[in-house]
């Protein structure tokens, strides 16, 4: 907006449904002559006051409703519960169950951006790429099928360690080494043929760019902030990923093209450390259930999910959690999603937002009613 | 000539058209799209012929429309222009003079282009309005400003690409026209019997390329679909299209790839339609191959946005010309 006052004189509404949105958020979007002046997104479609439910639920069965709160990270969710009552009760869980906790999220990181990809395809109007990127994901998929039992939410982590159905025996360690194989070979033939279309790269380079300094002040997160120059991943602070060797990926440019291509790059990070993960991987038992529930204050705790930092606070009262509070990576990066449109076409703008990986189901977290009669708000 | 004979020959190449324009959605989607995509995808009859049917026999639903009836006529009238196209394509039709010329194609082709004008201006769809969110809540940014339907921008749209999109059509259009010295289709299709397709000349093959992009363009298909583009206007105009009125929509598109296939035979090979000659096989083959060349340039593109949509259109416009200059040459 360069400082100076505009006067914007039209409206064009996005949302709550629309077809390049695959979950409902509201877009408003400001414009003069078909390009972007300023943006407004809304959340709160989605809201189903998980945390309320939560409350003063017995932790094991409060842990497995976080696995609800998003269809694409759930496993991360229940694994950053769990993490918080482990902190509060000093669990500490077998080598082996770390192990398996590690693979599962990376498999979910994998899906994940691979989502991502297909649905930057998809609004970018290759249907083409976003098939064959849903073709892969599928393979991920089937993976978190074969260990955990469910497609969506696999339900592995429990205080303690995991569930024991999840534990791996060879065959599903064969498989899981196939079908990474796989994964990364796609990738690389799609990573290849994606950068080196120049009527790709006309669409996606130098579009909706968000600089360092933007993305520190809008306090983004996730890959959205290291495709900005910005080296900051949680995994290298959590103890469980200390020994696994990966890069942090960075990219400088900030726009549609460095966070389509930091997902690209994070997919062989994550291959690589399941490998690890698979040819380290400790024997022995995967839960350890001699610990004792006891109260605890507020438990804070951070995990890197697919899309940034996700949070997780509760504190636990007879068994049962109280206060619980989850912020999800999505909310921090709203404000660059709204930044990122201005100043370009319309039909940049839903690229702008999906660049930063929207995940608005499981930012809608807490609701406001407003009367607009008397104003009062609850 | 014979006019019982003249009635059959316009009548069975029309329905001939019809049902083969019935199939061709379904071989665009099928056979490339959805085989380059890596899928199954839809079977061939499903996107032009049982999609069309399935929609007469569902409900209708009155648009939120000012003027919901011409708003759903609009449909209709696109199919008679394009059935108005192929009619005077037809060589017993070349009797009515003007009418069988370049200047009333150009001109049922306009009538084309502009009912989208029309539906994007005539439609008011939930996408754009029925918000549960008022906008003067707290913290609304900017509170009472007029609002756009996506439709009314799919509108704006459609007068740009009366602007400047439908160029490259229009100018590959009268290559032929400068080679046979003539608008009148009857002498195009005569000079192409003495001295040769078109086709097989340079003019003939910068304007046919010229012609293929224009088709694209024309059909809004990908990375031309600013009209339709998912990523912002949806649908655009089609968005509030139900039950008949829909159907006509995928009748018209089909109708359409059938009509300018038909077109280009007449204008770039001398081989107007008619049911009565051989000749339609090639017809029917330029109106299969048209459609597979653009589901698989459309299948690895990238929705254009104005920066990339401008200078393709410049180009193209600028090889129609250099087409047309070389022509006269």
């Amino acid at each position: 907006m360069d400082g100076k006052e505009e006067i914007i004189e039209t409206e064009i509404a996005m949302g709550p449904v629309h077809s390049a949105a695959i979950e409902p958020y509201r877009v408003r979007l400001f414009v003069e002559d078909e390009i972007v002046r300023d943006a407004e997104i809304t959340v709160g479609v989605n809201h189903r006051g998980i945390e309320r439910i939560m409350e003063g639920l017995p932790v094991e069965k409060a842990n497995s409703l976080t696995e609800k709160v998003c269809g694409i990270c759930s496993g991360v969710h229940l694994w950053n519960s769990v993490l918080v009552a482990e902190k509060g009760l000093g669990v500490e869980i077998p080598e082996r169950a770390s192990y398996i906790r590690i693979i599962i999220g990376e498999l979910e990181r994998l899906h994940s951006h691979l989502l991502y990809l297909a649905h930057g395809n998809e609004v970018l109007g290759h249907e083409t790429f976003s098939m064959r990127l849903f073709y892969i994901r599928e393979t991920v998929m089937e993976l978190l099928r074969l260990i955990g039992g469910n497609r969506v939410q696999y339900g592995v982590p429990i205080i303690g360690g995991i569930r024991p159905r999840a534990d791996l025996d060879e065959m599903k360690v064969q498989r899981i080494r196939e079908g990474i194989d796989l994964i990364e070979e796609k990738v690389e033939a799609f990573a290849e043929r994606f950068t080196s279309d120049p009527m790709i790269m006309s669409r996606i380079t130098g579009v909706c760019p968000i600089s360092r300094k933007d993305a520190l002040r809008l306090h983004v997160t996730g890959p959205t902030l290291r495709a900005t120059g910005v080296d900051l991943d949680i995994r290298r602070e959590m103890p469980c990923y200390d020994p696994f060797e990966f890069e942090v990926i960075t990219q400088d440019e900030g726009d549609v093209r460095a966070n389509l291509l930091m997902r690209v790059l994070e997919i062989f990070e994550s291959v690589k450390i399941i490998r690890q993960a698979l040819r380290d991987l400790p024997g022995g038992k995967v839960v350890d259930r001699s610990w004792e529930m006891q109260d605890t204050g507020i438990i804070k705790s951070y995990v890197e999910a697919p899309r940034g930092r996700l949070y997780h606070s509760y504190a636990i009262e007879d068994g049962r959690v109280r206060g619980s509070v989850i912020r999800t990576p999505s909310m921090s990066n709203i404000g660059a999603m709204q930044y990122a449109c201005i100043g370009h076409h319309i039909t940049d703008a839903q690229l702008g937002i999906v660049q930063c990986d929207p995940c608005f189901t499981c930012t809608d977290r807490a609701i406001e009613i407003v009367d607009l009669s008397d104003n009062p708000r609850r | 000539m014979d006019p019982s004979y003249s009635a059959v020959t316009v009548l069975g190449t029309v329905i001939l058209g019809l049902l083969v324009s019935l199939w061709l959605p379904g071989i665009e989607r099928k056979f490339v799209h959805a085989r380059i995509q890596q899928r199954i995808g839809p079977p061939v009859s499903s996107p032009g012929l049982m999609a069309a049917l399935k929609f007469f026999y569902k409900k209708t639903v009155r648009p939120s429309s000012p003027l919901p009836r011409l708003y759903n006529s609009l449909p209709i009238v696109g199919f008679i222009s394009a059935l108005l196209i192929l009619l005077f394509l037809i060589p017993p039709m070349y009797t009515l003079g003007a009418l069988a010329s370049l200047v009333a194609i150009v001109g049922f082709l306009k009538i084309e282009e502009v009912i989208y004008v029309f539906m994007g201006s005539l439609s008011r769809s939930v996408m754009s309005m029925g918000m549960p969110f008022p906008d003067l809540a707290r913290g609304a940014k900017h509170p009472d400003l007029q609002r756009y339907f996506l439709e009314d921008l799919s509108s704006m749209r459609a007068f740009r690409l009366i602007a400047f999109g439908s160029f490259p059509i229009y100018i590959a259009l009268f290559v032929p026209a400068v080679m046979s010295g003539s608008i009148f289709l009857k002498d195009i299709v005569a000079y192409q019997a003495v001295h040769g397709p078109v086709l097989f000349t340079l003019a003939g093959v910068v304007g046919a390329v010229v012609f293929f992009i224009g088709y694209m363009i024309l059909l809004n298909e990908y990375p031309f679909a600013i009209l339709k583009t998912k990523a912002d206007v949806i649908e655009g105009p089609y968005m509030e299209y139900a039950a008949r009125y829909r159907a006509f929509v995928y009748i018209t598109r089909g109708f359409l790839m059938f009509t300018l296939g038909c077109l280009f035979s007449v204008l770039f090979l001398g081989v107007p339609p008619n049911i009565l000659s051989w000749g339609i096989l090639v017809n029917i083959a330029v109106a299969a191959v048209f459609p597979i060349l653009m589901a698989i340039f459309s299948a690895f593109a990238p929705v254009f946005t104005f920066k990339q949509f401008y200078p393709v259109t410049a180009a193209a416009s600028v090889l129609g010309v250099l087409a047309l200059v070389t022509a006269f040459v």
